[in-house]
């Protein structure tokens, strides 16, 4: 296509479309962009190839049975979603957790955020052609997951937070796999900064390269560790603190220029806080039960079903019928790896969900993809892509 | 803040539905002052809008008033922890809501998503498309009315030219000459495939 600039200078552009089947948009992502030779001038995204219909989905089924739909959300740190959805429920229920299940939560919350920073910084730099990286990132990243086989019998989509509690309780050793997890993330922490701090080709691909200004990212609505490498301090986890955040001891980490290193930079410092949290929920760690006793929230234990009466009509209603969750509207925010997740549910007090609306905090960050790739190269939108940690899962729902 | 303010100023009320946080239902005409209003007030101060939810409540038990809801939930930067939802009812007779597309840059794809799912236009909205859903895509998915096994034949991809020189011409480009679409329904693949 030929146009004129603001000087009256004709430019002959060529329209090149970029996914959504190519293997560096991560899934399913579509942009069109107008090129100058190698620069991009304008660029339109385009997104839903994963829509599969989650928020009609759920109204299908029973408030339980959102939580298997939520770990395809975000599949890379599933935990965290089904933790979100969870939390937004029991704060309509306005009950309080257990001791030891909010220490459990904090735990896999943490370990998930490991999880889905290594993936994002390993897929970065394999994108921009690194493979040594992704090996260091995925060792620990494959012990976790292991933690997660025996924690809750699957690897990827876990569905281990239940309304009221967790599917099970810790098992034996579990601490022990922790801190062996722990000190191999560590490991694997100084080992990616050896390779990307003073690395001269990855700094050149990526410092100052898809810039953004804090007042944009904010008008954009980013949030997580996009917007803190903006140099915002925002974190709901000291924000708005739930299963008492607030009392453990950590920083939140902020970026200085909000470009494409800074987003990498910051989501591994974030490892970091999160080991050191992870240490300290693992000392206050106390026997205990993890779910509230409460029949009509969280459904009764195996074994009391087949002992009386109570227990087998408690599990036969709350498996029928679903919870039943106080009638209102409510929006509720969770801090997961990329950023806020939020659920705007509404009941109409029945077992089944009448209304819940996600808030990916994908769909922000990538609605502001062109102001980033305008006017730089065309390999530079792969080295952006990757550093934004686009999940297509959540992205469409 | 005490939002009671905002209900006296622009004749809202509070959301008897909203049991757990702060929702002020606002009629539809002073959306946009109302958001305004919050965005730039110092005590408040709503500088980050977090979401844009779309309700239709049809099969609604005892619901009284209009058809469908617009649900918009705001946080501050400014005053961490404060948080404050504005809700509009639109009635199925007139599907409009002002865009605050120009206050909040992300208004822009949220707006676009509820259109797509419910069909409520957003009058000033400066592409108004849908966003998850098909280009194709007849009807609207998140209607209560919708049936959730229906299926649908979608055949051409989304052409993005059209939003490329659009968006070329915000840039302060002048577009000469446009090129050519590439029609992928004359071609002969999709023959033979699952077509009725």
């Amino acid at each position: 296509m030929i146009v004129r600039d603001s000087n009256g200078e004709t430019l002959d552009l060529m329209p090149l479309n970029v996914g959504p089947s190519h293997p560096a948009t991560h899934g399913c992502l579509r942009f069109m962009a107008a090129m100058d030779g190698e620069t991009i001038v304008a660029s339109v995204e385009e997104i839903g190839y994963l829509h599969r219909g989650f928020e009609k989905m759920v109204e299908r089924g029973t408030w339980q049975q959102v939580v298997p739909y939520t770990d395809r959300l975000n599949y890379c740190s599933a935990i965290m979603n089904n933790i979100a959805f969870c939390r937004a429920v029991e704060s309509m229920f306005g009950v309080e957790l257990p001791e030891r299940c909010k220490v459990l939560r904090v735990i896999v919350n943490e370990l998930s955020r490991i999880n889905d920073h290594f993936v994002c910084v390993a897929a970065a730099f394999q994108d921009l052609g690194g493979t040594t990286p992704f090996m260091y990132a995925f060792n620990p990243r494959e012990e976790i997951m292991c933690i997660w086989e025996k924690l809750t019998g699957a690897r990827l989509t876990n569905s281990y937070a239940r309304i009221g509690g967790l599917s099970r309780d810790a098992y034996d050793g579990f601490e022990q796999d922790v801190l062996a997890a722990l000190d191999s993330t560590e490991k694997a922490l100084k080992d990616l900064h050896a390779c990307l701090d003073r690395n001269r080709i990855f700094l050149d691909r990526t410092v100052g390269i898809g810039k953004i200004s804090a007042e944009k990212a904010i008008s954009y609505g980013w949030t997580g560790p996009c917007l803190r490498a903006c140099g915002v301090a925002a974190d709901l986890r000291k924000d708005e603190p739930y299963y008492d955040y607030e009392t453990y001891d950590w920083e939140v980490v902020v970026g200085t220029q909000g470009d494409c290193n800074d987003r990498l930079q910051v989501r591994l410092a974030e490892i970091e806080e999160s080991v050191k949290i992870v240490r300290q929920a693992l000392k206050r760690l106390a026997p205990g039960p993890v779910d509230i006793v409460d029949p009509r929230i969280r459904v009764p234990a195996h074994k009391l079903a087949y002992q009386d009466m109570e227990g087998l009509i408690g599990r036969f209603k709350s498996v029928y019928e679903g919870v039943r969750v106080p009638e209102g509207e409510f929006y509720s925010g969770s801090e997961c790896a990329n950023g806020e997740l939020g659920f705007t549910i509404v009941s109409d007090g029945s077992g089944h969900p009448y209304r819940i609306k996600v808030r990916p905090p994908c769909l922000t960050q990538f609605a502001a993809f062109h102001e980033l790739v305008e006017g730089g190269q065309l390999a530079d939108s792969m080295a952006v892509l990757s550093g934004l940690n686009i999940i297509a899962g959540e992205l469409d729902r | 803040m005490d939002f009671k303010e905002l209900t006296e100023k622009f004749g809202g009320k509070l959301d008897a539905q909203a049991k757990w946080d702060d929702c002020v239902v606002v009629p539809r005409e002073y959306l946009h002052n109302v958001v305004a209003f919050l965005k730039d007030d110092p005590s408040c101060k709503m500088d980050m809008l977090v979401d844009i939810a779309g309700i239709d409540y049809l099969t609604y038990p005892n619901h009284e008033g209009e058809r469908f809801a617009i649900s918009y939930a705001f946080k501050s930067l400014k005053h961490p922890g404060l948080r404050v939802r504005l809700k509009v009812q639109v009635g199925e007779s007139d599907l409009k809501v002002p865009t605050i597309s120009d206050l909040y840059a992300n208004a822009n794809w949220y707006e676009r998503e509820v259109f797509d799912q419910f069909g409520i236009e957003f009058t000033g909205h400066p592409d108004l498309r849908r966003l998850l859903n098909h280009v194709e895509f007849v009807g609207h998915p998140l209607r209560k009315d919708y049936p959730a096994q229906k299926r649908q034949w979608l055949s051409t991809n989304d052409y993005l030219l059209p939003e490329l020189e659009k968006r070329l011409e915000t840039l302060g480009y002048w577009i000469v000459q446009r090129s050519k679409e590439v029609e992928t329904k004359d071609n002969e693949f999709l023959e033979g495939s699952v077509k009725e």
